[in-house]
């Protein structure tokens, strides 16, 4: 019985292996793990099991033996210089490139390393000392400097599986901001200040012209890399702290008051994205047939009536389910798509494409590209031969041909006529000179 | 001289000198080359469509004049001495011969 018992525990164990998994969280000092136990506690409860380490701490290592040791990781520390151990910023690139999912935030403070780490996924942190000061969207609770900012749900990007819902109340924001590079595709803007904010030293006077100016100053953003690893970076560790989960907000100069920030809601909603919890697809099958067939055949012949059909699956805890939709495309590729369409949802997350294939044979690719902001990367091809008409398959006896059947024919006739004539008349001349 | 006493000159210097036997030919070689213009207008006027079939067709006429030219010169006996050793009765049956090749292949092509 208790064999049994055992048995099941590891089973639930694999089964629970997709949502949770083994997490790494570096901290400046241990202090931080009472001062976040709220948002630790959520991530506990729902499967996680957390590692904490501070980030000098000379035993750091993310893998062993070629293999990872942590699904995810959690960098709780600003003004890290240096990473202890076997950590640097090249460890967790490479990380990224293996697939690992990190989460990191930084603060006015932040240090060399985050910088880094930063520039390596395309965004920059603003220098040291300098904050994201809002004169006009500051919180009551505010000392005088504006730095402590309530930012409105309203620019949270227009993605609900990374963000939830956006009718929850105001966030409170206090760290350093964060500038995106314009061409890099992968930045995703999850959170941008308002148009009065600007990052710049609060202690200083403001003689150059600041960094983030306006709505370009992101607070939060996000990297989903082409392998899929996702990477969030916080300007703000303070927007994961217990204060800031269970302060009441209300902007400075007047306004409605909440008695709890959304922060506690956002901050959920981007931890489960960000260790993918969300927004996860993937393709389940895929067949194609000529229509009226079931099996593929071994090569489709030039203007066929084809049938495609794909199964796309979503992520739900731990469970695959349909995922719906209704912009699913289908391409026909031979090194240009010569079909292009949206297929059609026929139930059950199974999408359907028919089209006749081009007048042109060659080799093809049925291919399935699908992005979309916040979900991972979906790309299925599958290749098949078009090969055209074969001998017999031609039609015959075209009306618009017959003269050219006659005067084939009529070459026939012609040569049989004139070996008659021809023969007949040489031994005519022959006689003739005898 | 105008270009018309001109043909007229040719005209009677060839029906007083030519063989009677290059002159079936001739009227053959004819025949075929009037066949294959009235193929080309048609092509022309009604489209490309059975483009195998227009092209088998034509290429038909345009190996049996080939074919029929090639008989003219082996046959004429002011050659005779270029093909030395090839009798008119050898250049018929390769003539013969050729024929029945280019008309297996036209068939297979005409659809």
């Amino acid at each position: 019985m208790r064999l049994v018992n055992r048995l099941f525990c590891l089973l639930f164990v694999f089964a629970g292996a997709n949502a949770g998994g083994p997490t790494l969280v570096l901290l400046d000092n241990l202090a931080i793990k009472e001062t976040h136990s709220i948002f630790f506690k959520t991530l506990q409860d729902s499967g996680y099991v957390l590692t904490f380490k501070s980030a000098d701490d000379a035993n750091l290592q993310l893998s062993k033996y070629g293999e990872y040791l942590f699904e995810h990781l959690i960098i709780f520390a600003p003004t890290v210089e240096e990473f202890g151990g076997a950590l640097s910023v090249e460890a967790i690139t490479e990380f990224i490139d293996g697939g690992g999912n990190v989460l990191i935030a930084g603060s006015s403070q932040s240090g060399d390393a985050l910088h880094e780490l930063a520039s390596e996924c395309g965004l920059e942190i603003d220098e040291e000392g300098s904050n994201v000061i809002d004169h006009m969207n500051y919180d009551v609770s505010d000392k005088g400097q504006h730095t402590t900012i309530v930012a409105d749900p309203v620019n949270l990007i227009d993605a609900p599986v990374i963000v939830g819902s956006k009718d929850i109340p105001p966030l409170l924001y206090q760290g350093t901001g964060l500038i995106a590079d314009s061409d890099n595709p992968l930045i995703l803007r999850l959170l941008s200040a308002s148009t009065s904010a600007y990052t710049y030293n609060p202690d200083q006077q403001v003689k150059e012209y600041p960094h983030g100016v306006g709505k370009n100053t992101l607070l939060i953003a996000a990297l989903q890399a082409r392998n899929n690893a996702r990477v969030l970076f916080s300007g703000s560790i303070f927007f994961f702290s217990d204060e800031a989960f269970t302060s009441p907000v209300q902007k400075g100069q007047g306004g409605q008051r909440y008695e709890k920030s959304g922060n506690q809601i956002v901050a959920k909603a981007i931890a489960q994205w960000v260790f993918k919890e969300n927004g996860v697809i993937r393709v389940s099958s895929v067949h194609h047939h000529r229509i009226g067939e079931s099996q593929p055949p071994v090569a489709y012949t030039i203007m066929d009536d084809v049938v495609y059909s794909i199964d796309v699956e979503r992520l739900s805890g731990n469970k695959w389910v349909p995922y719906e939709t209704n912009d699913l495309q289908l391409e026909f590729v031979r090194i240009d798509p010569f079909v292009r369409m949206t297929m059609k949802p026929v139930g059950n997350g199974r999408y359907e494409g028919r089209f006749k294939i081009p007048d042109v044979y060659g080799v093809y690719q049925f291919k399935v590209d699908y992005k979309r902001v916040g979900l991972t990367y979906l790309y299925s091809t599958t290749q098949v031969s078009v090969r055209p008409l074969q001998h017999t398959q031609y039609e015959r006896f075209i009306p618009s041909a017959f003269p050219y059947y006659i005067s084939a024919f009529s070459m026939m006739g012609g040569v049989f006529l004139f070996s008659l004539v021809f023969l007949h008349y040489k031994d005519e001349t022959k006689s003739k000179s005898e | 001289m105008t270009a018309l006493a001109v043909l007229h000159k040719f005209w009677l210097e060839y029906a007083k000198n030519t063989p009677k036997k290059l002159k079936i030919i001739d009227a053959y070689l004819l025949y075929v080359f009037l066949t294959g213009v009235t193929q080309f207008i048609y092509c022309c006027l009604v489209g490309t469509f059975p483009f195998n079939s227009f092209l088998s067709g034509f290429i038909s006429c345009v190996s049996c004049f080939i074919l029929g030219v090639c008989l003219r010169l082996q046959v004429n006996p002011q050659n005779k001495s270029q093909f030395h050793g090839i009798s008119p009765e050898r250049g018929f049956a390769d003539f013969i011969f050729a024929h029945i090749i280019l008309h297996i292949v036209i068939m297979n092509f005409i659809g």
